[in-house]
């Protein structure tokens, strides 16, 4: 598990590209529909980062039952 | 024997000073963990401060929000800013990492550059605006968000500062552990940029 600069940037890049989502969602329509919108990434953001952390655990335990 | 010993024991303390090594059980560096820590409280901070503009939000009455008209514009524009200023300190980093030092000044004297200017901008802002503090739960809350984030962008350009300093003094290196002093500030800095891009989405345009 690598957490170095370089790693954050990539989640500063999707940040921008959902908070660009967003924002031009909320223009076109409704604050409402924005917020759905947004809750719903927030949501999603939720399951994969979980799912990252699940998977990367399982990884480091099997490289330490190996070593 | 016993002489040889001693001597071994002295030349050990010569050469070592101050506390022994800390045991390291994380694969995290730990300026890299102390940053990361640092942020999580942070994050913990902004999320307070979130909690009570939608507490805010949902509570007031009549249901007027936001109560003054906002400058959407000037601070997408500021955002524009405030994100291109993630990108040219990524540069700074990805360059001193193939150890080309030129790419590591100008990246970091852009990204202070955009910083100052994302900053003056805000207080521009705050002078043309046409509400304070005072007026209403609105102006309060607005407020306290941007100046609770405003006041990250300082500490970001404080340690901006340093790091600049020190690569024009030569320091810095390919290596990992090298540019650490530019590492941390680095994260540091995308953590501001992502927090204003949630305060700018959340505060000017739902």
């Amino acid at each position: 598990m690598k957490l170095n600069e370089a790693a954050v940037f990539k989640w500063v890049v999707i940040v921008v590209i959902a908070g660009a989502l967003v924002t031009v969602v909320t223009l076109l329509t409704r604050p409402l529909v924005g917020s759905l919108l947004g809750l719903a990434i927030v949501i999603a953001g939720c399951v994969y980062g979980y799912r990252w952390v699940s998977q990367k655990r399982r990884e480091v335990g099997s490289k330490n039952l190996h070593s | 024997m016993e002489s040889a010993t001693v001597a071994v024991g002295h030349d050990h303390a010569d050469h070592h000073h101050g506390p022994p090594e800390a045991n390291q059980s994380s694969r995290i560096d730990r300026q890299t963990l102390g940053i990361l820590l640092f942020i999580v409280s942070e994050v913990m901070l902004f999320g307070a401060f979130f909690a009570s503009y939608f507490f805010l939000r949902v509570v007031v009455d009549p249901p007027t929000w936001p109560a003054f008209p906002l400058p959407k514009g000037v601070a997408g524009m500021n955002t524009a800013i405030l994100v291109s200023s993630s990108f040219t300190v990524h540069y700074a980093l990805e360059s001193i990492r193939r150890g080309n030092r030129a790419g590591l000044k100008l990246g970091l004297v852009a990204t202070w550059l955009l910083g100052a200017t994302f900053l003056f901008i805000q207080i521009n802002e705050y002078v043309h605006l046409g509400f304070s503090a005072r007026d209403l739960s609105f102006g309060s809350i607005f407020y306290c968000l941007t100046g609770l984030h405003g006041a990250h962008v300082f500490v970001g350009l404080m340690l901006l500062s340093f790091a600049t300093i020190r690569a024009f003094r030569g320091h810095f290196g390919p290596a990992e552990k090298d540019h650490l002093g530019v590492e941390v500030p680095g994260i540091y800095w995308h953590f501001v940029d992502v927090m204003w891009i949630i305060v700018y989405v959340t505060v000017y345009i739902l």
